[in-house]
């Protein structure tokens, strides 16, 4: 996909191009204000990562402004420095679709820019949700693995409902701990990777093909690919 | 601030004296008014009887008589202050000592004031005119200028006590001004060595209760805070210059090790990773330490909402219950039904996990941790975890909240010691407070939340 990014820390902005790029993606880099928003407003991307604080008389907050004014709904990313909770709610206010403060890892970015655009692409008014031979319906809150009946809690419903939203894509811990428990601290401990594993026991033992599988450093992902 | 001081000193006393005066005439002003009055009445009440007593005179002797009995009348010493004019029915002058009759005084009957001029000095008089019988006019009067000498005498007065209202309310205002500057000299001074950095400087304080010892106490519980606050990031900054050194220079020395010894590309990567961890360690380390400063700031109470803490605690428990079994540590929790407090739902959640999260450090195998959710007689709620482990000895109860403290039971497990500092920032933003005490074995950490924080 095409994407643009608005950044003007050099190092911070080869970084990600180069890890774009590697991903497979096209990326058109404008390292101030002025070129971005030439840049977003004259040419049409699946996705914008765009810097809060950029030179060149519009920032990045401006910019999406200006985006979301003329009608544009193209999935932004914001990137920060400003970590507050405040500084989140207003960046977001201001028409992101989601936040990350710096520094980050690029699995964590890669991640979040995936799951945007897919949510963007998503109709998301589907009752059942399909993974090779697991099947969730959202109706009856049931869960079927090769028409076998799995029994879930409600919040590794929710879990595997996230993982079954987002299909072969990784998922990190963090996304899981703001999605399925709308936390936003890092616990000390390896809560995450528990909880998963529980749900892999549910939904994996016993089958010759595991769906659910973790990806190193970055997080996990729920897919049916070897 | 003097400056200041002394405007509003001045305008005290003269607010002070104004008041002073208008209280002055207005007490007299109707005093006045009463007192003219009845002066007047008096007056003219004499006049009439002297008109009655001269017609008297007039239907006895006529005339004549009367012109005579007027003339005795001014001669004798009662005569000094008066006016009479006896004049026939064409108005010329019979007897009296008025030389002719008055152009101002018409024919009809009446009583009127007017000046004359008798012997160079100007003096007002009020006089009756009666027409007696055959046409003869009389006029009675007497000199008004004879009360001036009161009046004169009573604006004197007048005028002395509102000059000793101005010396008075002068005097006062010096005299306010005086204890006032001296009171604030005292906060001035020490206002000044605390600029200079001495921060243990306080106010004295009298326990009066008068406004400026109130003053004064409010100022030194602001300096107690401003101190504790200094303290506070003093003791910081050492701990961040320790605890972010410690791995920036691990960092470091494997990253110089790696350039200078150039392994084999599989070490070398192995190699990075573990510098990652380490950069990632610091960066966990900066965003707790943000984390505590936003805290500290109390912005996040903008942010407040009615939270049942029951709920969140029970979500919290549920969110460690695997690690727990995992570890094969009981986790049991405890509450009786909603219980509501004014708060942030993330920090309590973030608060209350780090409670678990670190009774899960410590707790024995196969051992116990219990999360009870109850409110207290005072209608506080509490969130109260308990664990079997090692327990914290009295004399580090204290610190274990400071920033970066971590207690000798610690050693080898991992965390930075800022997760009871953020429980107890996260208590102190809600108005409450962290209490440590003994779970015998273990500890039982107790995060007291007021109802409206």
């Amino acid at each position: 996909m095409k994407v643009l990014l608005v950044e003007d820390n050099e190092r911070v902005a080869r970084f990600v191009k180069k890890g774009l790029i590697e991903s497979g993606h096209t990326v058109d880099h404008a390292d101030n204000g002025r070129d971005g928003m030439f840049l977003a407003a004259g040419e049409p991307y699946d996705a914008i990562i765009i810097d809060r604080m950029l030179p060149g008389d519009i920032d990045g907050l401006g910019i999406i402004a200006a985006l979301r004014k003329s009608g544009s709904k193209v999935p932004i990313l914001i990137l920060s420095a400003l970590g507050d909770v405040d500084e989140r709610i207003r960046g977001l206010k201001s028409g992101g679709d989601d936040y990350l403060v710096k520094p980050f890892a690029f699995g964590e970015l890669l991640a979040r820019l995936d799951a945007l655009v897919r949510r963007s692409q998503d109709s998301n008014t589907e009752t059942t949700l399909e993974m090779d031979d697991l099947s969730m319906d959202l109706l009856s809150r049931k869960v079927t693995r090769a028409g076998k009946a799995v029994t879930l809690q409600a919040r590794e419903f929710k879990l595997l409902e996230y993982l079954m939203r987002h299909p072969n894509q990784v998922v990190t811990r963090t996304m899981l701990l703001e999605n399925v428990w709308d936390y936003n601290f890092d616990p000390q401990t390896n809560v995450i990777d528990v909880h998963v594993s529980k749900l892999r026991q549910k939904i994996d033992a016993g089958f010759a093909r595991p769906l659910l599988r973790t990806i190193r450093n970055a997080g996990y992902m729920l897919t049916a690919d070897d | 601030m003097i400056r200041l001081l002394r405007f509003s000193s001045l305008n005290l006393a003269l607010s002070y004296i104004a008041l002073s005066i208008s209280l002055l005439v207005l007490f007299t002003t109707p005093l006045g008014i009463a007192w003219r009055k009845d002066i007047d009445e008096a007056r003219t009440e004499n006049l009439q009887q002297d008109v009655q007593r001269l017609s008297e005179i007039f239907s006895k002797l006529g005339a004549n008589g009367l012109a005579a009995a007027i003339d005795a009348h001014l001669e004798s010493p009662f005569g000094v202050d008066r006016v009479m004019l006896l004049a026939d029915a064409s108005l010329s002058r019979i007897a009296g000592n008025l030389p002719a009759w008055p152009p101002e005084i018409p024919a009809s009957t009446g009583t009127h004031r007017f000046a004359i001029d008798p012997d160079g000095s100007l003096m007002q008089v009020v006089v009756i005119h009666a027409i007696l019988p055959g046409g003869y006019h009389l006029l009675v009067g007497r000199e008004i200028s004879r009360f001036k000498k009161v009046e004169t005498l009573f604006w004197y007065g007048l005028a002395g006590a509102a000059v000793t209202v101005l010396l008075l309310g002068w005097l006062g205002g010096a005299l306010i001004r005086r204890t006032l500057l001296s009171e604030l000299h005292t906060i001035r001074q020490t206002a000044s060595a605390i600029v200079r950095g001495d921060l243990s400087r306080r106010l004295p304080t009298q326990n009066a209760g008068d406004e400026l010892d109130m003053l004064a106490q409010t100022l030194n519980r602001m300096l107690d805070q401003i101190e504790h606050l200094v303290h506070g990031v003093r003791n910081v900054s050492n701990a961040i210059a320790h605890d972010l050194r410690t791995p920036l220079a691990e960092l470091r020395s494997h990253l110089e090790e790696l350039s200078l010894t150039r392994p084999s590309p599989e070490e070398t990567f192995a190699e990075i990773e573990i510098a990652v961890a380490d950069v990632d360690r610091v960066i966990g380390i900066f965003n707790a330490l943000l984390r505590l400063a936003e805290i500290d700031t109390g912005a996040r109470r903008a942010g407040f909402v009615q939270v049942d803490v029951a709920e969140v605690a029970a979500e919290a428990a549920e969110f460690y219950r695997p690690v727990a079994e995992l570890n094969g540590i009981r986790l049991v929790f405890e509450s009786s039904n909603k219980l509501e407090v004014s708060g942030d739902p993330l920090l309590l959640a973030q608060a209350i996990g780090n409670l678990i999260e670190n009774a899960l450090k410590y707790a024995q195998k196969n051992g116990t941790i219990t999360v009870e959710v109850g409110q207290r007689p005072d209608a506080s709620v509490e969130v109260a975890v308990a664990d079997d482990g090692p327990g914290i000895p009295d004399e580090e109860k204290s610190k274990v909240t400071e920033r970066f403290y971590r207690g000798d039971a610690s050693r080898g497990t991992p965390g930075v010691g800022l997760g009871l500092s953020l429980v107890a920032a996260v208590a102190k933003l809600h108005g409450g407070s962290l209490e440590l005490s003994d779970n015998r074995p273990g500890l039982r950490a107790r995060l007291v939340l007021t109802r409206t924080a």
